[in-house]
């Protein structure tokens, strides 16, 4: 006979650290699926980073490559772009890594208004809900994996440097491979150089940040294009949401100057490939390696707007691109090795 | 002086084995986010699997449970349960491990039809790129999770293949937390029942999609559905005419094995802080195990029913559960070791 062992109840639930399921909430509280279980629920809401570690790479990259990965209803605004890892510690999502890049960019609204943002043509994480809840906001995230260390140099006393907020360590290694192949690597040793350049929207509150995010309908007869703009700045509805009215008007990104350290482009080794599953090296490759920027930071991340959007329809004849049965070299890619998400 | 190599060549889209970029392409071939470079594009559809390896447990499962679970906009129509594993070797996603659970209801529809399904509540897949072309825009509910699906021994190897597969082992683990595990030994019984889809081709399969508004003031719900046979354009866009009418899901009878409830050596199914099958649907009567390969196309999904969800201001309040930076056992779960 087999031997059954059953665990129903939910740790959590009974302490109300956990939300009860959609299904036994008001439906006005559903917003995520699947309905009974969805990938990540309300108690992700509001949205807050504490002590996320960020390592931005600024390169320059040619205007023509700029233009061609940000739509046609962005204007592209510097040739400095932001080449981001980041290890989140604490979030409400969980603890991840992310790497990211970020474009500066703006758009004519059709009110008049010009909107400024950090646009976001790549992004990648290493778990399942912060993708999907990025997803919804528009920010195009896939899965890979990404390792983000800092090392050596430091003072340690066996309980924590981090703990103790001293950022001293010398040496950072980056990584992130997806499907097996390796997209970008660098490491080195920081020298606390002044950078020669960096992003336009370093500093600037003026700049958010915004996503195209596409709807596509379930039969895939058409798919709407969407602008999403996030605001830099704490607005009164979010800052009385999250009880702290004396963040509104602050920025949503703060930085903490104490962790900032620095490498001079003389200091970073550097590779970056494109493969068949994701084009990031060939689209926007550096013209120009300008250097490495570290901190420390807090971050909230709010619900979004749609400044724009644009809708593009598929008839019954349209078939995809696939040759079924033919698997190609985008098909048989080597199996996932584990994979604990 | 840092030394930097960059490779900025795409390989293989020059020999036509990866398609054109999706700059260079029509807007209207670009089905995901990133514009740039879609988590999915389209050259997986059509959507084709072949030789996958289904491993269903068949439970009894209380009505008020399965009731319990269902959308409104749903009827129950059995109560036996299929939980199901799958490996998955050759698809145009590219290989993955997959977990889900099947409920068989149906939806009487506006048009006065009737519409038969099995329902997923549940999904858990290994890779992203299929948990996203599932989710968005179908609509299953996929997850992430680690995934093992073996079957071994009883039979001689002589190195070449025809290896032996008498003995099962399925676990299923996410944010690590194990969720299922079960183990056994095929003893090819026959099973007592079977949920009322197997073998039913008035069963297609249908799921809830919730599409929310980046400002959260709206979220539309569509009850898509996927018939179980292939409809004709679908065999025109694949290219294979004479598939009109068969089932999208092709089982390969040779390759059945089951196993009694008796030959389940262990069962072990637990809720966790992040996923609640093991509460929600705890096993009433175990009533055994059917491992089969198969092939399988997924088409385009209709939308049979929907309904939009409007919210206020204090709606949206009512969507803020956390207490800000007070970090609660599902917030500090474990890093994620490698991906």
């Amino acid at each position: 006979m087999a031997e059954q062992f059953a665990v129903t109840a939910i740790p959590g639930a009974e302490t109300g650290e956990i939300p009860p399921s959609p299904v036994d909430r008001d439906e006005k509280t559903a917003f995520i699926y699947s309905l009974v279980d969805p990938l990540w629920d309300i108690d992700t809401l509001p949205l807050t980073y504490t002590n996320s570690r960020w390592s931005a790479f600024f390169y320059r990259a040619d205007a023509k490559a700029l233009r061609r990965v940000c739509p046609d209803v962005l204007e592209i605004e510097d040739d400095v772009v932001e080449f981001w890892y980041v290890d989140h510690n604490h979030t409400m999502l969980g603890p991840y890594g992310e790497m990211g890049v970020t474009v500066a960019c703006s758009h004519k609204a059709g009110d008049g208004k010009t909107y400024y943002a950090g646009y976001y043509p790549y992004m990648y994480l290493t778990q399942d809900a912060a993708i999907d809840a990025g997803r919804v906001l528009g920010f195009p995230k896939k899965e890979a994996f990404i390792r983000v260390l800092e090392h050596g140099g430091a003072p340690d006393d066996g309980y924590g440097v981090y703990d103790t907020k001293i950022y001293q360590f010398d040496y950072f290694s980056f990584l992130m491979i997806r499907n097996g192949y390796v997209i970008h690597s660098a490491t080195g040793k920081y020298d606390d150089a002044d950078l020669p350049a960096k992003p336009k929207f370093y500093g600037n509150t003026e700049y958010g940040r915004m996503n195209m995010k596409v709807v596509t309908a379930p039969d895939v007869s058409s798919s709407e294009w969407q602008l999403i703009y996030l605001p830099s700045t704490v607005t009164k509805g979010l800052a009385t949401l999250m009880n702290r009215p004396d963040s509104e008007g602050s920025h949503r990104f703060q930085v903490k100057p104490e962790s900032i350290r620095t490498a001079s482009a003389n200091s970073i080794d550097w590779f970056m490939q494109a493969t068949p599953y994701d084009n990031l090296g060939h689209e926007l490759p550096p013209t120009e390696l300008l250097g490495l920027m570290t901190f420390s930071f807090d971050l909230i991340i709010p619900a979004g707007e749609t400044l724009w959007t644009e809708t593009y329809t598929r008839d019954a004849t349209w078939a995809g691109a696939a040759k079924p049965y033919r698997y190609g070299l985008r098909q048989r890619f080597p199996k996932p090795i584990g994979l604990g998400a | 002086m840092g030394q930097s190599v960059n490779v900025t060549s795409v390989p293989w889209v020059d020999s036509g084995d990866a398609p054109p970029l999706p700059l260079d392409r029509d807007r209207r071939d670009i089905i995901s986010q990133a514009i740039a470079d879609p988590l999915v594009d389209y050259d997986i559809v059509p959507l084709t699997y072949t030789n996958s390896r289904w491993s269903a447990f068949f439970y009894r499962c209380d009505e008020k449970d399965l009731k319990h679970i269902l959308p409104k906009c749903l009827e129950l129509e059995d109560d036996v349960v299929e939980f199901w594993y799958v490996d998955h070797l050759h698809t145009g996603l590219g290989p993955y491990g997959e977990m889900g659970v099947t409920v068989s209801a149906s939806h009487k529809a506006s048009d006065g039809n009737t519409y038969y399904a099995g329902y997923y509540p549940y999904m858990y897949l290994t890779q992203d790129a299929a948990v996203f072309a599932g989710r968005e825009p179908f609509g299953f509910p996929k997850k992430i999770a680690y995934i093992i699906t073996q079957e071994h021994g009883g039979k001689d190897d002589d190195g070449y293949g025809g290896f032996g597969n008498d003995y099962f082992n399925f676990t299923l683990e996410r944010r690590g937390y194990l969720i299922h595990t079960a183990t056994g030994r095929y003893d090819d019984a026959e099973l007592p029942a079977k949920p009322t889809f197997y073998g039913d081709p008035r069963y297609g399969r249908m799921n809830l999609r919730l599409i929310t508004d980046v400002s959260l003031r709206t979220t539309k719900w569509d009850l898509t559905y996927l018939p179980s046979e292939v409809t004709e354009p679908l065999a025109a866009a694949m290219g294979r005419p004479e598939t009109v009418g068969q089932h999208r899901f092709q089982l390969k009878p040779e390759s059945i094995r089951t196993a009694s409830a008796n030959a389940i050596r262990t069962w072990a199914l637990q809720a966790t802080p992040f996923d609640n099958l093991g509460a929600m649907m705890p096993v009433k009567e175990l009533i055994g195990l059917m491992s089969f390969s198969f092939d399988l196309i997924i088409p385009g999904a209709a939308t049979i029913w929907s309904q939009l969800i409007e919210r206020t201001d204090e709606d949206l309040g009512d969507l803020l559960f956390a207490t800000p930076y007070q970090y609660t056992m599902r917030h500090r779960f474990p890093k994620p070791p490698g991906v």
